[in-house]
């Protein structure tokens, strides 16, 4: 051997001391493949050595295509069934673990920096948040707060905005109606009880959505989102689950949309479609604005928690659902890990954050002035078209309209569930063009009067003024909500909102259709908003995703689901409750 | 002779693409690695008259098979023994990126190590004796700061002297 020969042979023999029981395993498997041509001539020696050791699916695959491999294989096996009686399962972990007390000893060695406060204060906080048994509960915490925070801090907003709508905004809409000498016609009708009553009864939800947006940028824009992932991955791998899965899944909190797109970062396709049909019970932005309005009729005093348990029943039946798939249509097979980075903690970036809410809100704002605004007119006019000659157009009872008739068909197959009227079935068959719109419907449907239509407009500056002083009013409102999230009241007043005319109609409707249980009946309606087909959108992002079968499969599978979870709701709460 | 196939490895952000477009210039051409959608880069350069062709593996943080990313990297360092991998380390970050360096090293392939975003670990005033590096690792650290194309001659040399040592 000449001299070069030794000194590279010396240069290229890198060696991490994995320890003296690992070691005398590697080298025991280092003689045996040397001992077998094909392999040897392939791959490293020793590196090879320490794959066998880690397990390596994709090592393995390759060995049993070559001579010899099946063997080596097995004398690995044997190997790591010594260790493992010695050391305890995870030798992968191990194997790292070496390496990394190998590189931090270089590194202290080599590398000074200053004392670094805020990675030190990263690894202690996330000693606590990744938790191996606190991490999950602390998640679910965070969450929990994030939609308190939202319910509690923006209801003061829409109360705001619902009282600009109605208020200065109407009466400013009527004014100029009047003037244009249209009082009482059908076109006043068309702007008061379809646009103003639609489109108004959603922008009413703008505020909640900002803040959960905001909850949410914050959350990312900190790193904990991240560590969220990290947190679930070990669930989500408990129930079959990829662990790229659960960042769709978190998308699927703000839009259905998006969140199918973002199934493409999984690779393999039975992953991708098992996630596919279950990021639609991650309950989006669009479905908070009924569980608000619901909550606030049905259980005024636990509104923010009646919306979270939504949330947290939307996750449960992903999960229930995600173990049977696997267990059933989705069988298999080897999973590769998930790889996240945890970035430092950091205080949030302002620009970050409001482009977030800018886009979702955003696009929020464009769906109610085209989707909503075009069914809100549609709805309009279906529910202006008198049927059986009942009164004249746009002068008709909503009782005998189109749209009324109609559902009145469908009505009966919710009847079970509670809520068998034609203003649920309707407002369930619009919300598929939006989940939105099912509040938007019911603001149209049930509130026939929400602007005075004789009301004069106290002038243009006038109204103005009264916009900015509620807008403080709302203000110091949530101020004050503030603590309550903790549960301390430190105002000691009475916090309940009054219920407005529509939360009223409904409650009546909802009472009445059930036959005196309109509690179960609104938990239940609850419920299906949450798991029935989202939007038309989405459904069209999921063809392009999953394909046509899988979009059906879905629908379909949606529809039955909801059915039977409110079913199970409705029948179940009088059950026990009733 | 034949080219030297030098392969280039590093984790995700650590700048492993600004430096192989410092090194290579416009002179690249762009695939995808065979059956996958993952794009494979490679360029095409001469210096000290070595022919010289870069492969730009996937960002990865470690040689396991967590991926198809870590897969196709360590197959192509296996199976096509490129005469060097340059292992680029975000040198802010070191303890992360060496994770992935060390998993190169024990593949008994001749390394050298691109010390990259030097500018700012030292702007974070993080001190790095490259000279202990080096010498623990039994490899060349060259400092870079390849956004500003520092250093990258520096490390065109290093690939070429270890040619030079280990094709002798």
């Amino acid at each position: 051997m000449s001299i070069i020969e030794t000194a590279l042979q010396k240069k290229l023999s890198f060696k991490i001391d994995y320890g003296e029981e690992l070691e005398e395993q590697i080298n025991q498997l280092v003689d045996e493949i040397a001992q077998r041509p094909v392999i040897a001539e392939q791959f490293p020696h020793r590196w090879l050595a320490i794959k066998l050791l880690e397990e390596d699916r994709d090592i393995q695959i390759k060995l049993l295509a070559l001579k010899d491999g099946a063997s080596l294989i097995k004398v690995a096996q044997k190997s790591i069934e010594l260790l493992k009686s010695v050391q305890g399962d995870d030798l992968d972990i191990q194997i790292a673990d070496r390496r990394y007390r190998w590189i931090n000893q270089l590194v202290n060695s080599t590398v000074q920096r200053p004392l670094d406060d805020k990675r030190a204060f990263t690894d202690r906080f996330d000693q606590i948040v990744t938790h191996r048994y606190l991490g999950i509960p602390i998640f679910f915490i965070v969450m929990w707060i994030v939609f308190k925070l939202t319910a509690d801090v923006s209801a003061p907003y829409i109360d705001w905005i619902d009282g600009v709508i109605t208020g200065p905004i109407g009466n400013m809409i009527v004014a100029i109606l009047n003037t244009l000498g249209l009082r009482d016609s059908w076109v006043s009708s068309l702007f008061v009880d379809g646009i103003v009553a639609g489109v108004g009864g959603v922008l009413v939800f703008v505020p909640v959505l900002t803040f959960l947006y905001l909850a949410l940028a914050v959350l990312e824009d900190t790193g904990y989102m991240a560590r969220g992932a990290y947190v679930m991955d070990r669930v989500m791998g408990k129930i079959g689950l990829h662990g790229k899965s659960f960042l769709p899944m978190l998308v699927g909190f703000g839009c259905t949309v998006p969140a199918f797109y973002s199934t493409r970062t999984l690779e393999n396709e039975k992953d991708r479609i098992l996630t596919g049909l279950l990021v639609p019970f991650m309950s989006c932005g669009a479905r908070l604005p009924v569980y608000i309005l619901f909550s606030a009729i049905f259980f005024p005093r636990y509104a923010g928690t009646a919306v979270f348990s939504m949330y947290l029943l939307g996750i449960l039946t992903a999960i229930g659902l995600g173990i049977i798939l696997r267990k059933t249509v989705f069988k298999n097979k080897e999973q590769s890990a998930l790889i996240i980075e945890l970035p430092p903690y950091r205080a949030p970036n302002v620009k970050t954050v409001w482009l977030y809410i800018k886009e979702r809100v955003g696009t929020f704002l464009k769906n109610a002035w085209t989707i909503i605004m075009a069914t809100s007119i549609v709805l309009w006019l279906l529910l202006a078209i008198p049927v059986n000659g009942q009164g004249s157009f746009a002068e008709t009872d909503v009782d005998h309209s189109v749209f009324a008739t109609v559902n009145r068909v469908v009505a009966p197959i919710l009847k079970p569930l509670g809520f068998g009227n034609w203003q649920a079935s309707g407002s369930l068959i619009t919300g598929f063009l939006a989940k939105e719109v099912v509040v938007s419907t019911m603001a149209q449907i049930y509130t026939t009067d929400v602007l005075e239509t004789n009301a004069e407009s106290n002038g243009f500056l006038q109204e103005i003024g009264e916009i900015i002083f509620t807008f403080w009013g709302a203000t110091v409102d949530t101020l004050k909500s503030l603590p309550l999230i903790v549960g301390v009241d430190l105002f000691e007043e009475e916090v309940e909102t009054e219920p407005t005319n529509l939360m009223n109609a409904i409650y009546a409707s909802f009472d009445a259709s059930s036959g005196g249980h309109g509690v179960f009946a609104g938990l239940a309606f609850m419920v299906f908003v949450l798991i029935y087909t989202p939007c038309v959108v989405a459904v069209a992002a999921e063809r392009q995703e999953l394909g046509t079968k899988w979009m059906w499969v879905s629908m379909v599978g949606q529809l039955v689901l909801a059915w039977i979870m409110a079913l199970a709701v409705f029948q179940g709460g009088k059950l026990l409750f009733g | 002779m034949n080219p030297l196939l030098i392969a280039l490895a590093g984790n995700p952000n650590s700048g492993k693409t600004s430096l192989f477009n410092a090194i290579t210039g416009s002179k690249q051409h762009v695939g995808n690695w065979p059956g996958k959608t993952i794009a494979k880069k490679e360029g095409e350069f001469q210096h000290r008259g070595y022919d010289i062709k870069i492969v730009d593996l996937p960002g990865i943080y470690s040689m396991s098979a967590f991926s198809p990313e870590e897969v196709i990297a360590r197959d192509f360092i296996v199976q096509e023994k490129p005469d060097i991998v340059i292992t680029v380390l975000d040198a802010a970050n070191l303890e992360r990126n060496l994770y992935l360096a060390v998993q190169v090293l024990e593949m008994n392939v001749p390394v050298v190590i691109a010390l990259n975003m030097s500018d700012i670990a030292e702007a974070k005033n993080i001190q790095i004796e490259r000279e202990g590096l080096s010498q623990a690792l039994s490899v060349p650290v060259i400092r870079t700061v390849a956004r500003k194309e520092e250093g990258t001659r520096d490390l065109i040399d290093a690939i070429v002297d270890t040619a030079n040592q280990t094709l002798l």
